[in-house]
This record gives structure tokens, C-alpha cells and sequence, in this order.
């Protein structure tokens, strides 16, 4: 190992090695995954798996990157060798199927986050309401005694009640209560971070993340116009 | 095995070697910035780690401006550790080594100082920004999509030094440090311009991002920080003991393992990917093994006669200690991809309790010993000039901070990890129940600050020191 070209073609090598397997195959593989349908169940009509983000969901997930959301939350449920509907994370109520990279089609950035210092938010839209939303984004210790998450009051403004009060203004009570004739009303960032958390979720079943009971799959390998003929 | 070249006949009985004040003289502005420089963020990342860590003992603390909550500090503390510290220290300590075991002088002194500059110009501005609420969202790669060109071109300016130095050395045979070195100042480049391109100029579509993302911080830690703690390692551990490196085959086997398979890692159990993906990871990981054994199997038989010098030399004492914390965080890197235990500990404080002893228990430690031999050389002072009680404090701070800090978040994360795996406790009693190790963690946190603010005044020091050497030499010499 004294030639310093030859060092030069080996450690490219194994560059190589690495970006082939890490970056071009999982790309070749994944890349260009199209929108999908949902897999029918019962009466259920299928439907366009993933939709894209609302414009007030997008900048909300614009504030979820900025304020480093992902440092303490996943959006990512995991499960078991044994089913993709059972394990830990979908005990705990974070979601009723594991996430699977169609999930992921319209998020830009991807924030799944790599570690959980808070709870997991790939379906929190589908266990929360505005409300608590921001009742939670104001004083997290009001809604959950014990929460280590900060407050985001940054996100809040406290104003003099002038005429009627807002119908948007927090209902809040005991230290958190602003003073008489003040009202605490949520500003843009809160709104839409709000609306970018009330839109997770991950429950569109699909083939690669069927629901409990899937359909029977058909007996003959013959189209469906055929098969009915027979 | 047979023995090797050893650095320590390197820079003695060669007349074609260039003279100590000769380096001096060619080398030390661009390398001394980056190790001062270095030495700073490290202090700035330790300080935002320091606020992060408080805000588990209040939640409260500092959250009402949205510049200090925890997402931003966390995110920032990350950078400056990374491209404050982790790069530069890297690049100066990678220039020295490419100067002294090539027998030669710093090709493009000035541009490397630039390029520094530069350099430094960018994370602040990064750091800044991702305060003001700028982050990018990917782990290790916060810095906005802004700095990444400034990044790149001032690393190009520093790395094309480096290769000309490299070029033009005058010893033939190549010593194993410099096959890291060469190796870290290659794989940068590379693994930064891809996260760049395919995350924040032309990101790709869906999860990969991710996975891109993962990939870049593993390799980052792993490959570059690992090859440059490691030149150090391979320089200094030998040349002091005044013995010849035992293998040079098992270094290079330890290179090229690592080159290999430490860069197929990094992605999460049961990352919503294809699952091959992480089964190579996994097995990726699990490999790491080889070059570890290989690494241990060198270094013993290198140092075993030598362990009675360690009180003599913080140099030797701080890479031993360094590479040590090396062997642990990988094992435990090891451990934690098995499938059996990631199920458990992966996505909790294990991770972040691995990330810390990598970072702060062999690279910082490594470089810390790095500048105890490099520092006085480079100003033409001898190791004299650090004052030796400030280097035992700083030795005894550092250590006590890193075991009892990385010790908690392995116990928060084994116990997070454990009651998440159940059902019978909500989140927040999990939490709650982590809170206790995480907030000795914070001491953990204050000791090593502490000892690092001790390091900066012990080099702070040397400085003066040269400063009135320089003073007394200018003064004799115009009489």
C-alpha cells in the first residue's frame, strides 16, 4: 500500500460499493413509486393513496422542520417479524399498520425523525383534535401533567379583547389564563402547524400493508371477466 | 506478523528532512486556525448540548423564544460539533500528518487558511440560521441548502492542499496514517456532495430522502471522523512509545474493512424501506467487528510495554483513552443492530448515548491529544509550554464527564427501549421514568464543558506563550 494511485482506485471502490447499495439501488428500487390505491375492504370504496398536502398543512410541516420537530418525534410505526398490524408501537395506539415508503410520497422533506424523546406522529391526526392541537403547542403540561415537551407560546399572541372576543382564542384556565380584558389567540405558525399535524396519517391499507382480513384472493389466475363467465 | 515503519524514525537521522523550524515557519497559520477555530465550536457545541440538556430538568427553560427551544439548540449543537469541530479538527490534524510523515512543508499555506476561513464563515452562518429557524430537517445535514456550496469550495481549497502536499513528499513508502488521512479527506467530498445534491438541490422522491440522510450521517461519523481519529491513533501511539507499529497487514486490514463496511450502516430497525436495505446495514454493522478486532489486535501488541508511560504524556493518555471509547461505541453500534435488541433500543437514548461517546469519547479525546504534541510543535515551542496542572484537570474533567454522561443516556435508553417494548406503561411514564438518568447525564454534560473550557485557557496559554517568545526573539534580534 505505497502507491498512492492505486489507494486512490480502492478507497473509490469502496465509495462505490457503498453509494451503489445505499443510494442508487434503494433509488432504482423506490424512486419513482406512483401514487397507489388503497386495498378494498368490505364495502369500502378504494381510494388515491397518499394524498398531497393542503397548502396550510405544507407550511405547517415548513414550521415542523424549522422549530426541529423530528429531533423528539418519529413518524414512523414500526412492527413485528410476525405481522406488519402487530408490535410495540402499534399497542401503544400510534397507528394500526407499520409505515410503508408509499406513505412517505408527498412529504418534502421526509422528517421520520431518529429518535423518541416524544411520542411517535405518523397518525396523530387521526388521535387528536384543533383544539388539543393547540391547547398542547401552548402549555403541554395543562393537557398532559408529566409532558416533558416545551411550550411553543412564541407560536401564540396575547391581545386586549376589543368588542367580542375571538372565536379562535384559547380557552385556558388557571396560571395559564391571561388577564381579564386579554385573550390568548393562536398566530399563523400554530394554525398551520395545527393543520399539518390534524393531516397525518397512515391508515390507507395497501398490498404491502394489508388490513386484518384481506379479500380472499381469486381462485382461478384467469382475468375477472372470465373467471365470472366460467 | 512482522514489524513495521514506525513514525518514530520518521522525523529523526534524515538529512533530506525538512528542519522543525522549517515547518514551523511554512505551516502553522492555516492549521493552527483550524485547530483553534475547531476548539471553539467545540466549546459552542457543548454549550447549546449544555442548554439542551437543562431543558429535562425544566421544560420550561428558555422556551418562550423560539431561537433557544429545544429542536433549534438540538439541532445547532449538532452542526457545530460536526463541521465546527468534527471537520476541522480532522483537516488540521490530517494536514500535520501529511506534512510530517511526508517529509515536507504545507503545499498552499495561504489558501488553506482561506479555505478555513471560509469554512468557518459557513457553519456560522449555518448555526445562525438554523437558530432563526433554517434547519433542513436531516439529521447530521441541518445546515441550509445556502452554506452547502460555500461548504464545498472551501473544502475543495483545503483538500487540494492536502493532495499536493501529499504529492509532493519526499518518503516513498506510505506509513498507515496516511492511508486515513488520504482516505477521510476523500470520502467528504464525495458522501457531502450527494446529500447536497440529492437531498437539498434535486431531492429524491418520498422515504429515500431518509434513507440518503442516514446513509450520510453514518458515513460522516464512521468513515471520516473514524479514518481521521485513527491516523492520529496510528501516528502518535507508536511514535511515543518509541516502538515500531506491530502489523502493518493488520492495519491495512483494518482499513479496508473499515472503508467497506462502515459505510453500509446507519439505517434504523424497521425503517419504513425495503427491507433488504436494513438487513445490509445490519449485516454491514455486525462486520464492523473485523476491523475493531483487527484495530485492538495492532494497538495491544503495538502499546503493551508501553502503558507505564501513560502518566508521562497527556498525548498518549488522551488517544488511549480514545481509542478505548472507541471500541465500546462500536460494540455497542454492534450490539444494537442485532434484530433482537435494535426491536428494543433502537429510536431511544441508546442511540444518542453511542452518537456521544463516539463523538466526544474518541474523536474529541483523540484530537485533544492530537493537539497536546502538535500545538507547541507548530509554534516552535516544546511540550513544556502547556502547564501541567490545567492538563491533568482537563484530562480528569473530560473523562469523568464523558463516562457519567454517556453511563446515563445507555441507562435511560435500555430502560426506554425496555418499557416501550411492553404495554403497560403510557409514554409519559416512560418518560418520566428516563428523566432521573437524563438529568445526571447533564452533569456529565457540565464536567466535560468544564474540562474543555480549561483545555481552551491551557492553549489560550501556549499561545501567550509564543506571543512572548516572539516578542523576546524581535527585540534581540533588532539590538
Amino acid at each position: 500500500m505505497n502507491n498512492g494511485p492505486l489507494l486512490f482506485l480502492g478507497l473509490f471502490a469502496a465509495m462505490v460499493f457503498s453509494w451503489l447499495g445505499f443510494v442508487m439501488g434503494p433509488q432504482l428500487q423506490i424512486g419513482n413509486l406512483p401514487q397507489t390505491n388503497t386495498v378494498v375492504v368490505g364495502d369500502a370504496i378504494s381510494q388515491a393513496y397518499p394524498v398531497a398536502l393542503s397548502g396550510n398543512a405544507h407550511q405547517g410541516e415548513e414550521v415542523y422542520r424549522a422549530n426541529g420537530c423530528a429531533a423528539c418525534h418519529t413518524q414512523m410505526v414500526r412492527a413485528g417479524d410476525s405481522s406488519p398490524l402487530a408490535g410495540p408501537d402499534i399497542s401503544h395506539g400510534w397507528g394500526a399498520r407499520r409505515s410503508v415508503a408509499e406513505d412517505y410520497l408527498f412529504d418534502q422533506p421526509v422528517l421520520l425523525g431518529s429518535q423518541r424523546i416524544g411520542p411517535d406522529l405518523a397518525n396523530y391526526g387521526r388521535r387528536s383534535s384543533i383544539d388539543a392541537i393547540l391547547r398542547r403547542l401552548y402549555d403541554p403540561r395543562s393537557l398532559v401533567p408529566g409532558s416533558i415537551m416545551p411550550s411553543y407560546r412564541f407560536f401564540f399572541k396575547t391581545r386586549k379583547i376589543e368588542g367580542a372576543p375571538s372565536p379562535d382564542a384559547l380557552v385556558l384556565s388557571g396560571k395559564d389564563a391571561p388577564a381579564p380584558g386579554y385573550e390568548v389567540v393562536p398566530g399563523p405558525r400554530a394554525r398551520s402547524l395545527a393543520a399539518y399535524l390534524l393531516s397525518l396519517h397512515q391508515d390507507g391499507y395497501l398490498y404491502e400493508a394489508p388490513p386484518p382480513a384481506l379479500p380472499p384472493p381469486p381462485k382461478t389466475n384467469a382475468p375477472p371477466a372470465m373467471a365470472v363467465k366460467k | 506478523m512482522s514489524a513495521t515503519v514506525s513514525p518514530a524514525r520518521t522525523a529523526s537521522n534524515n538529512p533530506s528532512e525538512p528542519s522543525q523550524a522549517g515547518l514551523n515557519v511554512s505551516c502553522p497559520i492555516g492549521m493552527l486556525y483550524l485547530l483553534g477555530a475547531g476548539l471553539v465550536w467545540l466549546l459552542v457545541a457543548l454549550v447549546l448540548g449544555f442548554i439542551d440538556s437543562l431543558k429535562f430538568h425544566a421544560p420550561g427553560f428558555l422556551a418562550d423564544h423560539g431561537f433557544l427551544s429545544y429542536g433549534r439548540v438540538h439541532a445547532a449543537a449538532g452542526s457545530a460539533l460536526l463541521y465546527g469541530f468534527g471537520a476541522q479538527a480532522a483537516l488540521g490534524i490530517g494536514l500535520w500528518l501529511l506534512c510530517r510523515l511526508g517529509r515536507t512543508t504545507l503545499a498552499g499555506p495561504f489558501v488553506v487558511f482561506l479555505g478555513a476561513f471560509f469554512w468557518n464563515f459557513a457553519v456560522t452562518v449555518g448555526v445562525i440560521a438554523i437558530l432563526c429557524g433554517n434547519n433542513t430537517g436531516f439529521d447530521a445535514f441541518e445546515m441550509p441548502a445556502v452554506c452547502a456550496p460555500t461548504l464545498f469550495v472551501s473544502y475543495a481549497m483545503i483538500g487540494i492542499c492536502a493532495m499536493l502536499t501529499f504529492h509532493q513528499r519526499r518518503e516513498g513508502p506510505l506509513y498507515p496514517s496516511q492511508w486515513f488521512v488520504v482516505g477521510a479527506l476523500f470520502w467528504f467530498p464525495w458522501i457531502f456532495s450527494t446529500a447536497a445534491i440529492l437531498l437539498l438541490y434535486m431531492p429524491v422522491h418520498g422515504v429515500l430522502q431518509a434513507a440518503i440522510a442516514w446513509w450520510y450521517a453514518h458515513n460522516f461519523s464512521m468513515v471520516f471522523l473514524g479514518f481521521s481519529g485513527l491516523a492520529s491513533s496510528f501516528y502518535f501511539i507508536p511514535k511515543l512509545l518509541g516502538r515500531p507499529l506491530h502489523s502493518r497487514q493488520l492495519a491495512a486490514l483494518a482499513f479496508w474493512t473499515l472503508a467497506v463496511f462502515g459505510s453500509w450502516g446507519g439505517i434504523p430497525d424497521g425503517a419504513p424501506l425495503p427491507s433488504w436495505i436494513a438487513s445490509i446495514s445490519v449485516v454491514g454493522t455486525v462486520l464492523m467487528a473485523i476491523p475493531m478486532l483487527a484495530l485492538g489486535d495492532n494497538f495491544y501488541h503495538t502499546a503493551r510495554y508501553g502503558l507505564n508511560t501513560l502518566d508521562a504524556d497527556p498525548t498518549l493518555r488522551f488517544t488511549y483513552v480514545g481509542l478505548l471509547f472507541l471500541f465500546v461505541a462500536v460494540a455497542q453500534q454492534i450490539v444494537g443492530a442485532l434484530p433482537n435488541v435494535s426491536a428494543i433500543t433502537s429510536l431511544t437514548w441508546f442511540g444518542a448515548a453511542q452518537k456521544e461517546l463516539f463523538h466526544l469519547g474518541f474523536f474529541a479525546m483523540t484530537v485533544f491529544g492530537a493537539m497536546y504534541y502538535i500545538v507547541p510543535r507548530l509554534l516552535g515551542l516544546g511540550a513544556e509550554a502547556w502547564c501541567p496542572k490545567l492538563t491533568k484537570w482537563h484530562f480528569g474533567l473530560t473523562l469523568a464527564g464523558i463516562l457519567i454522561s454517556y453511563l446515563a443516556l445507555l441507562v435511560a435508553g435500555v430502560e426506554q427501549g425496555i418499557m416501550l417494548a411492553g404495554t403497560n406503561h403510557s409514554f409519559v411514564e416512560v418518560m418520566s421514568s428516563t428523566l432521573m438518568p437524563l438529568r445526571a447525564s447533564t452533569l456529565g454534560d457540565l464536567l466535560f464543558l468544564a474540562g474543555t473550557f480549561v483545555f481552551l485557557g491551557n492553549f489560550l496559554r501556549v499561545i501567550g506563550t509564543w506571543c512572548c517568545e516572539f516578542r523576546r526573539r524581535a527585540i534581540k534580534e533588532a539590538k
